[in-house]
């Protein structure tokens, strides 16, 4: 009997433990569930990214720190379908901060491999502006010739484009097809050295004409590390109600992208390559010299630039330090118009030392010869960067 | 001009191919592939591949988008893609 009586006290203790232990067990999930969701975001996900660059310059007659570039990027995703992207340029220059929108748009998804945007993108002509331009992202300190705002091909434009990815088989294929303001022709009138120029910062437009283009990329591989890619762009960029209206402008570029991580090298090599072409249609333009006005000229109006990169980085290497250093290697070329007012020749090697702080934060050592045909000097510069993508 | 008008005809007969066979069955070696296959295939073809640690689950769902209209990924690289990081430690 007395044993009956303790075994049923030690088993109420022991259900009233248990019951207030799973009280307290639901208390702190709920606690815990409160706080998850205070801070679990909603349909709308927010983040800020982007990056930074800042450096040295050195020639044979200046030695300038380089202003650091803050660009700060900004990614609204409020549903599955419903994107926006934005990036702002800030630079400090000359005693003042300059800043500048670099792409701010609207996509939407309408179907599976299908997106529709609107507004001011980089556009898909080429790889270099659209993949590679960042700081943090470009192998060497310096962009290659032309391929800079104002260089041979347009960067970013208003307007609005389709593109999407689609599985042929074992290949891929990419597509991008826009319409944008396009660029403008500089018919001299504001400036006579630059006549015949295309000025791709036409951000209002000049006429009602609309530039169409795209871009359609190919990788044949299983493995996708090879990309071709193929690009145009179509226009009429005169003023209108001006004899340059009808005047025509063609881009076009190709691009090439391998990547591949090779066991024998104990690395990864990384090669790109983008050739940018523009034919404008000949027109007259003003002589200047001429007082009067009455005299015109006309020229050839075809421009390229192009370059070609090969980086490699001893990726399967085991010591840490061996593994974050890189090379990279680049050839460009820029040629406009011979008897233009702008006519420029030039090609150039950059030859650069990476290292990777981290996967996205890289200090680059580079070199860089410039040489124009005729002229027997090169223009040597010496550059230290650093970019911080966040 | 006329050979512009070629130019925009061939884009537009290759759109159409495009889109004619996006509606093809995937093969079995790429619909096989893995998010951390893909992860080390695409991201590397830009930058270097980012750890699953640098961002958190909601951040990896806004890059997946923004990736999938900058490099032109497919939907589904994107979401395999997207739920590697997720997941792996």
């Amino acid at each position: 009997m007395r044993t009956r009586i303790i075994l049923s006290v030690a088993l109420s203790c022991f259900l009233f433990a248990t019951s207030q232990a799973q009280e307290y067990n639901q208390d702190a999930i709920k606690e815990l569930e409160k706080k998850v969701d205070a801070v679990s975001p909603g349909s709308t996900k927010f983040l800020l990214t982007g990056y930074a660059t800042t450096g040295l310059t050195l020639t044979k007659d200046a030695s300038t720190f380089e202003p650091t570039s803050f660009s700060p990027i900004f990614l609204w995703k409020t549903s599955d379908k419903l994107f926006f992207e934005g990036e702002l340029e800030m630079e400090y220059e000359d005693g003042e901060l300059e800043i500048g929108i670099e792409y701010a748009d609207i996509s939407y998804k309408l179907a599976k491999n299908f997106t529709v945007r609107a507004g001011k993108f980089l556009l898909p002509y080429g790889i270099f502006t659209d993949r590679l331009h960042a700081a943090w992202i470009n192998k060497l300190p310096s962009k290659p010739l032309g391929f800079d705002h104002g260089g041979v091909g347009p960067t970013d434009d208003v307007g609005f484009e389709v593109l999407g990815g689609v599985q042929l088989g074992n290949s891929k294929a990419t597509y991008a097809f826009y319409a944008v303001n396009g660029p403008s022709l500089m018919d001299g009138s504001e400036d006579p050295m630059q006549a015949g120029m295309l000025n791709y910062e036409n951000l209002a437009d000049n006429n009602k004409n609309k530039a169409l283009g795209g871009r359609i990329g190919f990788l044949p591989f299983t493995n996708s590390l090879l990309e071709l890619g193929f690009s145009g762009q179509s226009s009429m960029p005169g003023n209108k109600e001006t004899d340059y209206e009808k005047t025509t402008a063609f881009l076009y570029a190709g691009d090439l992208t391998y990547v591949k991580g090779i066991e024998q090298i104990k690395g990864t090599v990384d090669i790109k390559a983008q050739y940018n072409g523009a034919n404008v249609g000949k027109a007259n333009y003003i002589d200047a010299s001429d007082s009067t006005g009455a005299t015109t000229y006309t020229f050839d109006n075809t421009s390229n630039a192009w370059f070609a990169q090969l980086a490699y980085r001893p990726t399967m290497m085991s010591n840490k330090i061996v593994k974050s250093f890189e090379i990279a290697a680049r050839y460009s070329s820029i040629k406009t118009p011979d008897k233009s007012l702008w006519a420029d020749e030039k090609t150039q090697w950059t030859i650069g030392l990476n290292y990777w702080l981290s996967w996205r934060t890289v200090f680059k050592l580079a070199y860089g010869m410039d040489k124009t045909p005729g002229v027997s000097k090169t223009e040597n510069t010496f550059m230290v960067n650093v970019a911080m993508g966040f | 001009m006329k050979k512009y008008k070629n130019y925009f005809a061939t884009i537009a007969v290759i759109a159409v191919i495009i889109a004619a066979v996006s509606s093809c069955a995937t093969t079995q070696k790429i619909s096989e592939k893995t998010g951390n296959v893909l992860w080390q295939e695409n991201c590397l073809r830009c930058h270097n591949s980012p750890p699953s640690t640098a961002f958190n689950n909601a951040q990896w769902e806004t890059i997946g988008l923004h990736m999938q209209v900058r490099a032109n990924l497919t939907e589904t690289e994107t979401q395999k893609i997207v739920e590697y990081l997720k997941t792996v430690e």
